[in-house]
């Protein structure tokens, strides 16, 4: 009984923890404008990072070695640093979309601006990372961020023409009034978006933070396998949200507020708090998640001690990497930078990242060495370098995109 | 095509065999993580010091191999990416006398507090950490 409810927890707080400021905003914003023919890049995104977070599980679980240890150890420092510095950035970008996101939530239950909202967001997750048990953590966010089933739910209540939106989902096409460019340009995006990397740095860290084994694989496998793509569903459930009711409406996401409405119009007052409380809970998530994952990479790059296992003085330059995070973050919100802006480039930025992330595990989870008997298998090995080109065609097309659709406009 | 004749040499003489595990500095060494007696990360082999002849020395008769003396942390990675060559009393060692183990980690048999290698780790934490309310609470 107990171990069934371990189970029911982790699938739980995997799909809670799915979805972050990039999804909501990204997912919504495609939607608006693409009505559900992207829906397939979700598909995609999300058995990547299934494949993916399964096998840096594996090598922590089994080598004991956290992500970021081995791509120094298998790239070298000269290639490991240049790693770093990107992944570095993105996780600040992120860090500081995510903050922004608790913010512009809490705006929106409170009427009161969301610059000022920013140091008290600060706080309460420095204070998490400072202070609260990683399970706890972990637990407490993803159960809370379920809150955003809301999307589905919603998605019912406002009756949409199914057969359309399966219509558009199964025979994907450009929609006539936007260009292929911006299309491809918003798939990358969405493709980023569910594969974010700091995901890989936090799962494998997480699984040196809480001590798994070897006979713990099969537990995360069913947390992953069944969690992420019900998360997935859920990234879809917002995007059909707003393509029911922004897309004919003609309104475009630029805010959280637009994202929420369709929830508003689907289920008033009450489902516009559960939404909040959702968002609050899973960019709050995320942050810690990413603030975390910012103080793991730097740590494991140069062999700090680290962890939320030990007390803070114990892993000092951790600690104190991950304040120098969050005071960054909030002084790039502090100039007025629109957060939702900085999580669309933060999407794009991490999808052009994605190489240098999942190479090193695909290589390091063949090494007999590491894994002993525990290296991939054929299967495994061979969807893995079918993923390792996608991700290197939408990495090496972004940027490309990027100028050509000026951002997607 | 000329035919050579394989020559034959009388007797060979087999490398001597190494005692022990066969360690390649670069694969087994260089960028490893070091873990101190209590399992606490302490840095990474960031470089290796050797002993014996200097480059573009001429290596008299009968001296010795080149050994390791010591593992090297600190600013010196900065010289392995960019190039260059930091003097000898700026190097942080870690003496090989102190390595226990060589696995997928270098173990090392003393602790971390008692390093120069942690200085900053100390620094911080008795500057910055442990001023901070809760900073040495069990999490």
């Amino acid at each position: 009984m107990k171990r069934l409810l371990g189970v029911a927890l982790g699938i739980l707080t995997a799909i809670g923890g799915f979805v972050d400021i990039g999804d909501l905003v990204t997912n919504a914003v495609v939607g608006s404008r693409f009505g559900m023919s992207l829906a397939w890049v979700v598909l995609v995104g999300v058995v990547g990072i299934c494949l993916f977070a399964n096998m840096s599980g594996r090598v922590a679980a089994v080598s004991g070695r956290a992500t970021f240890e081995v791509i120094r150890e298998r790239l070298g420092p000269r290639a490991g640093l240049a790693n770093l510095g990107a992944s570095f950035l993105i996780n600040v970008m992120t860090v500081t979309a995510e903050i922004g996101g608790i913010a512009l939530a809490l705006q929106l239950a409170s009427g009161v601006a969301y610059i000022l909202w920013v140091p008290f967001a600060l706080l309460a997750v420095w204070l998490v990372v400072w202070r609260v048990k990683f399970s706890i953590m972990e637990n407490v966010t993803g159960l809370v961020g379920l809150s955003l089933v809301v999307f589905a739910v919603a998605l019912f209540l406002l009756k949409p023409d199914w057969g359309a939106l399966a219509g558009q989902a199964f025979s994907p096409s450009v929609p006539a009034q936007e260009g292929a460019g911006v299309y491809w340009y918003y798939a990358i995006a969405l493709f980023g978006a569910a594969m974010t990397p700091y995901e890989v740095f936090f799962f494998s860290s997480g699984a040196v933070e809480e001590r798994w084994k070897i006979k713990d694989l099969a537990q995360s496998r069913l947390n992953v396998l069944l969690g992420f793509p019900l998360g997935g569903l859920l990234s879809i459930a917002i995007a059909g949200c707003a393509a029911v009711v922004l897309l004919p409406a003609g309104i475009s996401v630029t805010s959280l507020s637009q994202v929420a409405l369709p929830v508003a119009q689907a289920g008033g007052q009450l489902a516009l708090a559960v939404l909040i409380l959702g968002v609050v809970a899973a960019t709050f998530g995320a942050a810690l998640e990413t603030t975390l994952s910012s103080g793991y990479t730097l740590a494991q790059f140069f062999g700090w001690s680290w962890g939320k296992f030990r007390r803070p003085a114990q892993a000092a330059r951790f600690h104190v990497s991950m304040i120098v995070v969050l005071l960054a973050g909030v002084a790039v919100l502090a100039t007025g930078v629109d957060p939702i802006l900085v999580t669309e480039y933060s999407v794009v930025f991490s999808a052009i990242a994605l190489p240098l992330t999942y190479l090193p595990i695909l290589i390091v989870a063949n090494d007999p060495q590491y894994m002993g008997k525990h290296v991939n298998n054929r299967a495994v090995n061979i969807a893995g370098v079918i993923y390792l080109f996608v991700i290197l065609v939408a990495s090496l097309a972004a940027i490309p995109l990027m100028i050509a659709t000026g951002a997607g406009a | 095509m000329s035919e050579r004749k394989r020559v034959q040499p009388r007797q060979l003489h087999a490398a001597p065999s190494p005692a022990g595990l066969v360690l390649d500095a670069q694969l087994h060494l260089l960028d490893r993580q070091m873990l101190d007696v209590d399992g606490v990360p302490v840095t990474t082999v960031d470089d290796i010091e050797l002993s014996g002849p200097e480059p573009n020395e001429e290596i008299p008769e009968g001296t010795a191999p080149p050994q390791i003396t010591a593992l090297l942390t600190g600013p010196v990675l900065g010289t392995r990416i960019f190039g260059g060559r930091p003097p000898s009393s700026r190097l942080i060692r870690i003496p090989w006398k102190v390595v226990a183990g060589v696995d997928t980690v270098v173990t090392l048999g003393v602790r971390a507090d008692s390093m120069d290698a942690s200085w900053v780790e100390r620094w911080l934490r008795n500057h910055v950490i442990a001023r901070i309310p809760g900073g040495s609470h069990e999490p």
